[in-house]
């Protein structure tokens, strides 16, 4: 015998299961499978055993990659937050309207292909450039050289990433309660002190928020490093691809791409037991 | 799950992020896949740009017109795809081209079908002869108007030509560079000496201010100055030129390396793929195509067919040859593969 009550309950669980499904089988097929493949091959590729993570972690060229990708990774996240939020505040403090053309103009730079955008670098900092140009009308003889080096990929890669940061603290600041701003100036806050002891804490979540999407996108650039950077500063992913296209190591490329997933999952654990991860979605 | 499904844009490598943008528009991706069972498409690796136009014209469609076989490219060329879909029975493409380093590599991985020899000396480590193609020394004319550099040598002198400079990354086409602007003498080139060609670059490391990946990268870093001096293909060399940038070039030292017709090992295309090299590597659609592509046929029906105008920009042409040298893979000195890796260790320190 089944409880009518019961049965309609059961259905009402099982209906966001259901939904769930299709994104779930597409997960699996496309992205777990592979990944388990990739997996597999680091440790089979060309020989089973846990060689190519001993050269991940012991050859100094691998390790200054990752000390480079997760420095890059860093600095990229500082210089996105020291952009960011006093643009986001900006927009939070100002007309509706100008928030909104504000707004406007950082989606569409977000819309933009990132390689389209890259390839926008390409050309403002080149050697012929309108940057260069400037150089030279300020009495240059030559602009100093900004392609191909650390400045013009990380310039890059702070203005692909920018608007995760700003749109993460602007939803924060956006929700905030102009009234406790208003009571602390009442209590004699004023200036620095206003901001640090209660403007600062209450957008504390928009800043992690935005800066682990930064951070965690960020470690697996490609394109953009490869095209602006020098291999001096390669991050992981550009080596990566190399190994493989390059020198048909499958299995160090797997390890490689393996370490970098591990890592950047140990990273969002640690934001997890701190902030939460369910926060990230807003 | 949201950090992964964006990073799907960022991580993803270029060369997959390009052909994901074709798939969305054409289905590109699965076509080769879905069509697989008609035996009456073959699937070509291309190299795009000047080659795919110059392959088009005198090798594709005079194959499909005599065969009844049609031809679909898939780009770009991509060495680990070969090998890839060797190992997971999946192609993509039956036929690529390979460059004198590579196909040494592939051969002894075992990746190349065997190919029957259709003239003398045509068929190299199961690869068929097509043509021979340089690295060439390139400069802007704009930067050295006084003197002009004209060796390897003068490319390592910062002293008489200051600039910036610009070198493939790829070390098996760059040591050799490296020794005889150290002063080794062409024929004394092989096998390399590493250790000597590691010590000379390092010394215009610093000088070099990007390593071009990609042909029409290193095109457009001279096109628009944003180099002085460069190593690059001459085929790439010869569009740059005749866009109308003030660039010249040199024919002496230059590099050259043979580039051959090759057959994915066990494809299912095998007939229609082994019959396309052999026409593509046949007098008249070989002499059309270098023609085209500035490149100088291997096979000589061919190079009796090529009119004497195309001479000057012709790598293998008499006079051009007699200053040039040829890559040597097979006495080549060292394990390409650890020459690699050290190179790339090199890069980033």
């Amino acid at each position: 015998m089944i409880d009518h009550t019961a049965s309609i309950k059961d259905r009402q669980n099982l209906t966001p299961w259901l939904l769930l499904l299709p994104l779930a089988a597409y997960l699996l097929i496309f992205f777990f499978v592979p990944l388990a493949q990739v997996a597999i091959m680091s440790v089979t590729e060309p020989q089973t055993g846990l060689g190519n993570y001993e050269r991940v972690l012991t050859s100094p060229l691998y390790q200054k990659v990752f000390l480079n990708t997760f420095t890059t990774a860093l600095l990229v996240t500082v210089c996105c937050l020291l952009v960011g939020y006093p643009l986001a505040y900006l927009m939070a403090h100002t007309t509706k309207k100008r928030a909104m053309l504000i707004l406007m103009l950082i989606t569409m730079s977000f819309w933009t292909s990132f390689l389209v955008r890259t390839y926008s670098w390409m050309v403002l900092l080149g050697r012929n450039g309108p940057v260069s140009w400037v150089f030279l009308q300020l009495g240059w003889d030559e602009a100093p050289q900004m392609l191909f080096t650390r400045f013009a990929s990380t310039l890059a890669m702070v203005h692909i990433l920018a608007p995760y940061m700003i749109m993460n603290i602007y939803s924060v600041m956006q929700k905030i309660d102009p009234s406790l701003v208003r009571s602390a100036e009442s209590m004699g806050a004023r200036g620095l002190s206003l901001f640090r002891h209660i403007y600062l804490p209450l957008t504390a979540p928009g800043i992690a928020n935005g800066s682990v999407l930064v951070f965690v996108i960020c470690l697996g650039f490609y394109v953009t490093p490869v095209l602006l950077g020098s291999p001096r500063e390669q991050m992981a992913a550009g080596l990566i691809g190399r190994q493989i296209e390059e020198f048909l190591a499958f299995g160090l490329g797997s390890a490689m791409a393996i370490a970098l997933l591990v890592i950047t999952l140990i990273i969002l654990a640690i934001y997890h037991r701190r902030f939460g991860l369910d926060k990230l979605y807003g | 799950m949201k950090t992964t499904i964006t990073k799907g844009g960022l991580m993803m490598p270029r060369r997959s992020f390009l052909m994901g943008t074709a798939a969305v528009a054409g289905t590109a991706l699965a076509a080769p896949s879905i069509v697989r069972a008609q035996s009456n498409v073959l699937y070509i690796n291309s190299w795009g740009g000047a080659w795919l136009e110059a392959a088009t014209a005198n090798l594709f469609q005079p194959f499909t017109a005599a065969t009844g076989i049609e031809i679909q490219t898939v780009s770009p060329v991509s060495f680990a795809k070969l090998a890839a879909q060797v190992r997971s029975g999946v192609y993509e493409f039956d036929v690529t081209t390979l460059g004198g380093g590579d196909i040494v590599r592939a051969n002894q991985a075992g990746l190349l079908e065997e190919l029957t020899p259709t003239f003398e000396g045509s068929v190299f480590e199961n690869g068929m002869a097509s043509h021979a193609f340089a690295t060439i020394l390139a400069w802007r004319t704009d930067t050295y108007q006084d003197q002009q550099p004209n060796s390897w040598a003068d490319f390592w002198d910062v002293e008489r030509f200051p600039g910036r400079r610009c070198l493939q990354r790829y070390p098996a086409r760059v040591l050799p560079l490296a020794l005889l602007a150290d002063g080794v003498a062409k024929e004394d080139l092989y096998p390399l000496d590493i250790e000597r060609a590691f010590a000379k670059l390092e010394q215009i490391k610093e000088h070099i201010t990007v390593w071009w990946t990609a042909g029409a990268q290193s095109e457009q870093l001279l096109r628009d100055g944003e180099i002085d001096m460069i190593g690059m293909w001459h085929g790439g060399y010869f569009r740059t030129e005749d866009s109308g940038a003030p660039v010249a070039m040199t024919w002496n030292e230059a590099e050259i390396e043979r580039a051959y017709w090759v057959v994915a090992k066990d494809t299912p295309n095998m007939e229609a793929a082994r019959s396309f090299v052999e026409f593509a590597t046949s007098a008249e659609p070989l002499a059309g195509f270098v023609t085209q592509a500035n490149y100088g046929a291997l096979n000589p029906a061919a190079t009796a067919l090529v009119p004497d105008t195309a001479q000057p920009r012709t790598p293998t042409s008499p006079a051009n040859y007699a200053v040039a040298f040829e890559q040597d893979m097979l006495n080549w000195g060292a394990d390409p593969e650890v020459v690699s890796l050290r190179f790339e260790e090199w890069l980033s320190s």
